[in-house]
This record gives C-alpha cells, sequence and structure tokens, in this order.
C-alpha cells in the first residue's frame, strides 16, 4: 500500500470482508453497486448475466457483519425486475432507487424491497436515458444520473421529473465518455467517473466544469477506466480505478495520496462455507494462494484473477457514517471495507 | 476492376476470414492479390472490440463464473476484429488441440488458452506445441497432472502424437510412454485444491482462481528416453523438437490446414485410410512446412498463393462451421458496435447448430465439412442468417438500400436488384438455377421502386425478402 502526502487519519488501513458467491439469497452474484439506508442496512446489487438463472439478479439486504435480510428483483422486463442493473441508491426517506442501463428506467423500492414504481424511458432529449448506469443524491435530495450512452449527466427528481442535463460526448473540458459512477461532495460538487476518457471530472452543482483528476496509465495517480468516485468529508477523493484494479485517493485538489490493491480475507460466510466444507477448506489451507508468476502483458487483472485477496472488478464506492469505505467488487463478488488509520 | 478478381479475393476473404462486404472486397482488389493476402497476413497489430468495454457490460466475460463464459467475448473479437486470419487460426487450432468445458470445469484457464493460440496461431510450429503442452486447461483436459515419474500417465503423450502432431500409425507405444516421462513433472500450480474445485464445479468462496503452468522438478523423470530412434535425456521441449522434424507431423499439419482452408476433408480417424482429396497439394504445403522451418505464417502465405487454393474447383467446396458462419453473418449486418444484451443468444444460436466452441464432442474436435449439416441445424442455420440479415434497421441493411437507391429514381430491374444483394452479401456467385429463382421472387413479389426519398419501407421489406433468400442458399452457407 503506497503512501505519500497524507494529513494525519487519512490513511486507510483494511478491515474485513463481507459476502461471498452465491447465485440465490445470501450472497453475491456480479455485485456492481452497493448503497446503505439511514439505519446501516446494507443493499447490494447483484448484475449476474444474460444467461444465469433469473433470481441471481438481485439486491441482497444485510449488515456489515453479515446478518442477513432477504433479496429483492429478479431479471426480466415486469416491475420490479431488471435486465442491465447498474446503480442503486437511496434517499433521506429510505427508498431504494436502481437503474437498469438496458430497460433506461430506474425502478424504486421502498426499504424492505417492495416495489413502488419505475420511470424513464429510452431516447436522447433531455429527460430520456440510454444506459443509465452511476446514480447518487445530492443535497437537496435531487436524483443524479450517469446516462452513459448519451455521455451526460441528467439531474432529476426523486419522481423522475426532468430538472437539468450537463455534458456531452467528446474528451475536451466537461466532455464525457460513457461516464459511470457519480459522487457528491459536502459543497454539493458533483464527482463524475469518465470511464471512457480515463479521469475524474469535477462540476459544480449547476453542472459547469471545474477540474478533472488522472490521466490514462497505471503510475500512482493515473486511471485506467475508473468505475467509481466518492469524496469523503475532508475532501479527499477515492477513486475505484477498475482498470488498474485498485482504489486510488486523491487529496482535496487532485493530488495522488495513496493506492491500495486489496487485502480480502475471509468473509463471516466464506468462513461459514469452509466450515462445513472441510475438505476444500484443507486443499485450501495449503495452496498458494498468492504465488509468484509471470501475467499475461502485466496486466492487473490477470495477477488479480491468479490472487484472490486482490480487487478484481473494483467498481463502486460507498462511505458509512463513520467514514469507512466500503468497496464493492464485481470479479470476487465481496465487499472489502477499509477504516481511516487514525 | 474485373469482376473475376473481386470473386477470387472474395474467395480468399471466405477461406482467410469471414467474409467481407463489398467495399472491402473493392478495397482489396484495389491492391491486388498478392498485396491482399500480406494484409490479411499483418497480425502484428489486431483491433478488435475493447475488452474493458466487453468486461463493462458482461461481468461473466470477465471473470467467468459460469461455463463456457468467454465465449461471449470471443466470438464479439471475431465479429469485429479487423485481422480476421488471426481468429481463423485460432479457430483452426482450437478445432485440433480441442480442450472441453466438461472436464476442465474452469471457463477461464480454457479462455487463456484461446488466447495462447491466438498468440503462437502464425509462429513457429515448435512454440505452439511446447505453449500447448504447459497450457493448464491442457494440463487437466489430457491428465498430464497424474504423469509422474514413478507413475505415467500416457494421456496427454499419446494425443500429442496421435491427435495434435503425427497421427495414427506413425509412431510405436514405446514411443507414447517415452513421449509420456518427458513431460513428467509438467502440472498446474495448486493442484490439490484447483482439481478439487474443478470436481466440485466450486466458485466459492470468491469465485474462480485462474490457473498457471507449474513445472516440479521432483516430479521429472530425468532418465534417458528412446523416442522415434533417437537416444537422451529428452524433456518436453525436446520431444516437440523430434516432433516437428518428422515428415509424418508435416503431412498430418499440411492436411489439416488444406481441409479447414481449401476444401473438406473426410473426418480425421478416416484419414489413414483414406488418401487425400488433393495428394499433390499435400505435398507442397509439407514442402512449404521444411522450406520455412516450420513458420506457420510462411506456410498459410504458400497455401494462399497457391493454383490448387485458387482454383475454382475449391470455391465454395467447404461447409462454414458455426462459428463462421454466425461471424460471418452478424459481420454483414455491421450492427455489432457495441456490447448488446442480445449477444448472448447468437452464441446459443452458434450451439443450436452444432458447434459449441471449448465444447468439442470429443478430444477429436469437430469433424466438419458435410457433418454441420443435419435437418436440424440447417433450418436453424438458414433462420438465424436469413433473421440478422433480413433485419431492415442495420447499417449493413442500409447500406444495401443505398446502393440500390443510387441506381436512379423509378422501378429497378428485378435482375439488377438481385445482382446488386448477391455483391452485397460478400460477391457471392450462385447457380444459374437459383439465380434466375431469386429474380422470379423479385418479380413475383412486385416491382422495388425508388422515390425521391429513396426507397419505402415496402420496397425495403421486399429486398430483405431477397437477402433472407440468399441467405438461404448453398452457395452463402458455403465458403
Amino acid at each position: 500500500m503506497a503512501t505519500q502526502g497524507l494529513e494525519q487519519g487519512q490513511s486507510l488501513r483494511y478491515v474485513r470482508t463481507v459476502g461471498m458467491t452465491t447465485m440465490r439469497g445470501r450472497g453475491f452474484y456480479y455485485p456492481i453497486d452497493s448503497a446503505m439506508s439511514n439505519s446501516g442496512r446494507l443493499y447490494v446489487l447483484s448484475r449476474s448475466f444474460e444467461r444465469a438463472v433469473s433470481d441471481s439478479m438481485r439486491v441482497t439486504m444485510l449488515n456489515e457483519d453479515g446478518e442477513y435480510y432477504g433479496v429483492f428483483g429478479s431479471a426480466g422486463i415486469g416491475d420490479g425486475q431488471f435486465r442491465w442493473p447498474c446503480g442503486i441508491a437511496i434517499n433521506d426517506q429510505n427508498r431504494v432507487f436502481v437503474t437498469d442501463e438496458y430497460l433506461n428506467r430506474v425502478s424504486v423500492f421502498n426499504e424492505s424491497g417492495e416495489f413502488l414504481k419505475h420511470w424513464g424511458s429510452g431516447g436522447e432529449i433531455d429527460g430520456m436515458l440510454n444506459g443509465p448506469s452511476g446514480i447518487v443524491f445530492d443535497q437537496d435530495n435531487n436524483v443524479l444520473i450517469a446516462d452513459s450512452r448519451n455521455h451526460r449527466i441528467q439531474k432529476f427528481t426523486s419522481d423522475g421529473e426532468f430538472l437539468q442535463s450537463f455534458g456531452e460526448y467528446g474528451n475536451g473540458d466537461g466532455c464525457l465518455n460513457l461516464p459511470w459512477g457519480l459522487g457528491v461532495d459536502q459543497q454539493g460538487e458533483i464527482f463524475v467517473a469518465d470511464w471512457g476518457n480515463d479521469r475524474i471530472q469535477r462540476f459544480t452543482p449547476n453542472g459547469e466544469f471545474v477540474a478533472k483528476y488522472g490521466s490514462p496509465g497505471r503510475q500512482e495517480g493515473e486511471l485506467i477506466k475508473p468505475a467509481g468516485v466518492i469524496v469523503n468529508q475532508e475532501g479527499y477523493i477515492y477513486v475505484a480505478d477498475w482498470g488498474n484494479e485498485r482504489v486510488q485517493v486523491f487529496g482535496p485538489d487532485g493530488e495522488f495520496v495513496q493506492k491500495i490493491r486489496g487485502q480480502a480475507t475471509n468473509s463471516e460466510w466464506a468462513e461459514d462455507f469452509l466450515g462445513v466444507n472441510v475438505e476444500e477448506a484443507g486443499a485450501r489451507e495449503r495452496a498458494n494462494l498468492e504465488p509468484d508468476i509471470d501475467y499475461f502483458n502485466d496486466d492487473p487483472h490477470e495477477e488479480s484473477s491468479h490472487i484472490e485477496k486482490l480487487f478484481w472488478g473494483p467498481v463502486s464506492l460507498m462511505l458509512d457514517s463513520e467514514s469507512r469505505l466500503f468497496i464493492t467488487e464485481t470479479n470476487r463478488h465481496r465487499i472489502q471495507v477499509y477504516e481511516r488509520d487514525n | 476492376m474485373p469482376e473475376n478478381q473481386i470473386e477470387l479475393i472474395a474467395h480468399l476473404a471466405r477461406r482467410a476470414g469471414f467474409g467481407a462486404t463489398r467495399e472491402e472486397l473493392e478495397e482489396y482488389a484495389g491492391i491486388g492479390y498478392e498485396a491482399t493476402v500480406d494484409k490479411l497476413l499483418d497480425t502484428s497489430s489486431p483491433k478488435w472490440m475493447s475488452e474493458y468495454l466487453i468486461r463493462r457490460y458482461h461481468p461473466d466475460e470477465s471473470s467467468m463464473l459460469a461455463g463456457l463464459s468467454g465465449l461471449e467475448a470471443w466470438l464479439y473479437r471475431m465479429i469485429t476484429t479487423d485481422t480476421p486470419l488471426l481468429e481463423k487460426m485460432t479457430l483452426f487450432w482450437h478445432g485440433i488441440f480441442a480442450t472441453g468445458y466438461p472436464k476442465v470445469l474452469n471457463a477461464k484457464p480454457l479462455s487463456d488458452q484461446i488466447r495462447m493460440f491466438k498468440k503462437y496461431a502464425m509462429g513457429d510450429f515448435r512454440n505452439l506445441l511446447v505453449e500447448m503442452a504447459k497450457d493448464p486447461a491442457m494440463i487437466i483436459w489430457l491428465d498430464n497432472q497424474q504423469n509422474h515419474k514413478d507413475s505415467i500417465n500416457e494421456n496427454f503423450g499419446r494425443e500429442l502424437l496421435e491427435l495434435f502432431s503425427m497421427g495414427v500409425g506413425n509412431y510405436t507405444e514405446d514411443d507414447v510412454k517415452e513421449c509420456a516421462r518427458a513431460f513428467t513433472g509438467w502440472t498446474i500450480g495448486n493442484c490439490e485444491y484447483m482439481e478439487l474445485r474443478s470436481a466440485r464445479d466450486s466458485d466459492w468462496p470468491y469465485g474462480r482462481i485462474s490457473w498457471h503452468y507449474e513445472f516440479d522438478a521432483n516430479d521429472h523423470d530425468n532418465g534417458e528416453k528412446e523416442f522415434l530412434g533417437r537416444k537422451g535425456t529428452f524433456n518436453g521441449e525436446d520431444i516437440v523438437e523430434i516432433i516437428c522434424e518428422q515428415e509424418a507431423t508435416a503431412r498430418f499439419i499440411a492436411r489439416h490446414i488444406y481441409h479447414f482452408f481449401v476444401a473438406d476433408e473426410p473426418p480425421v480417424p478416416q484419414w489413414p485410410y483414406q488418401a487425400p482429396r488433393d495428394p499433390e497439394a499435400i505435398d507442397q504445403i509439407v514442402q512449404a512446412y521444411f522450406d520455412n522451418k516450420y513458420d506457420i505464417r510462411s506456410v498459410m502465405k504458400f497455401v494462399f498463393n497457391s493454383d490448387f487454393f485458387k482454383s475454382e474447383d475449391c470455391w465454395y467446396e467447404k461447409v462454414k462451421s458455426p462459428a463462421e458462419l454466425v461471424t460471418g453473418v452478424m459481420r454483414l449486418t455491421e450492427s455489432v458496435d457495441r456490447p448488446q444484451y442480445e449477444h448472448s443468444s447468437r452464441q446459443l444460436r452458434m450451439q443450436y447448430m452444432g458447434q459449441t466452441l471449448s465444447n468439442p464432442p470429443s478430444v477429436e474436435g469437430w469433424d466438419g465439412g458435410t457433418t454441420w449439416i443435419d435437418t436440424g441445424a440447417l433450418v436453424e442455420r438458414m433462420n438465424f442468417a436469413s433473421e440478422e440479415l433480413g433485419r431492415v434497421e442495420t447499417p449493413g441493411s442500409n447500406e444495401l438500400f443505398n446502393k440500390i437507391a443510387f441506381e436512379g429514381s423509378g422501378d429497378i430491374d428485378a435482375d439488377r436488384i438481385v445482382d446488386i444483394c448477391l455483391k452485397h452479401l460478400g460477391t457471392i456467385n450462385v447457380k444459374d438455377d437459383t439465380r434466375s429463382k431469386l429474380v422470379n421472387y423479385v418479380s413475383k413479389n412486385g416491382v422495388i421502386k425508388v422515390e425521391d426519398q429513396g426507397i419505402d419501407e415496402i420496397g425495403k421489406e421486399k429486398i430483405a425478402g431477397v437477402v433472407k433468400l440468399i441467405a438461404s442458399t448453398p452457395e452463402f452457407q458455403r465458403a
């Protein structure tokens, strides 16, 4: 874990891992985003994939200690169903919003997972969607959506009434290329994971360009296809550097601060599994899970496919009320939790 | 530009790729046949749909939990590549070194194997054989992790000689044993754990873990071996070197190349008993193999420039494999420019036609040729090609409509419509009888008229009907 220029208490320290792979029920299946309600209930959105069983595409409810509350949602086009679910966010009334980048709509559920309604339709004009992915609420309880294939960010009320749009296709300042994750800081400024342009862009609450951070590459401070971004109370910017299979921390002015590559351990659910599958647990114990080998093209994606503890598909970031960072990993079907090292 | 020159290049594009649009063919014809061969053989900087883009929208193509994951990514590559020969060569080697999911039970190593084929497909055959022997999926597929110095397992050694290089009848049972001894200790890392996970099809707790090759020096037989008349303390690399020197190897690979790229041969098990369709062509390929020191790219250059390849006698003499058909059709539609939810179903359609990549029917791969055609498969092939090419909203269809509209306003002659459609679908040269039926179909369905605004929706549907019919012809279903 490399760090530099850290202020006191800003270094991240690994705490625990939550979740495990399961096709149904208690567990995750290609989790793509997570959100937490006011009461501390964690909602993990499983993207699953086209050929998988219908109920593998779901939202799993739990708390960070692994207490399981159930699931809702399934694959399909009916009410409360998904095809390409991508983002999840919770408003101040604990309504759960899920974007679907195939169905071009936002589904709304109550805290228990009961379907309430959906809104949105496919198209290019303002208020219409083409591949809605990242979703976040701003300080006014309006919802911001990364309208990915329209290469813009759109703002709606919680009821889906269009308010504002900014961004267009391109790589200039303020332009976007398949934006994905979104974050909002204490001042209401909007941070966009500008996925196709390998950078983070920062906008005023009204969508005016402020700054950009990162450039394409694998060095410190460089980014490859960032998928998620979030800002802590002190203005530190956490980035899910998806194509580099790592999380990077930038200072309030965008200077590189730290990178972490992941150090997962067995979650409580993983321990449960290994506890009853003793033969597999024994063989796992005897295996070297950190082999020293050459990886194809030195690609971190390949390294992560071989070394289980490393991030593989770190896609979204979430901060809880104690400023702990929750990092959702699609390809390892889990969440790694980090806290600030005070 | 002479039409026969374009037709010859269309033949090359069907064999060295997945067919080509009329525009691509005219571009190739502009530089000439031999330069086109060189262009197709240049695989130094292939481009296809971004892997990041595929992984973003299809996470199972990234970590591959499910059986046969990775195939949709491969299909994207085949459809969108600008270097189609590299994909064809990869398909070629996959058919010979056929490795299947039901025993490996981990899709990532299978996908890694396909990537390895792509890397070594057109280089020195010795390197390809060595990498194939070190490939983790192949090691598990043919049990080489159970090939120990004190207790050999002959499976890999036998198939290396029988199916991957020399063919039956060119070695002895003792050669098989000695070959196996040379590959003892060639295994995968964390073998116990990985084998157990595969046996249980376990992806717990955190998904699949990739496999890696490991040489266990303590389990390798360093003793003297006698192999194909040579003596020495051979290891696997030495065995490959000796194998590649054999005329039987050159002949076996030459017949495979002829079968895949020139004209259908009988299934491999019949080769010891049935002479090649064109023995002289096989002799020439064998010579090219030795003249070029086992360099496959050079061998392919010789083949594509040979008279036997260019001869009209072998045009349309190959039945397209399902992978070739599905890929070729989707390339013609020009509609796959981004990840699509519907993509998964295309890969399934290929399976319904009888070919599941990374899941061959046996270690011998697919027989190919007319075995691709049975009643069910033929209907599926015709339906797929007709459905996809008959969609009026695709960029490929729009190009066709524009070409017809370019003819000028008024009624377009039925003959002319058929001509344009045949050219549009890759310059298909159908038999006279087929052609007259196509013309008759157009005539019966009423005139197609070009107005100031182009072709109306009814006219487009009529044209789509012609395209669907052409997609069902034997000439389109063949290469």
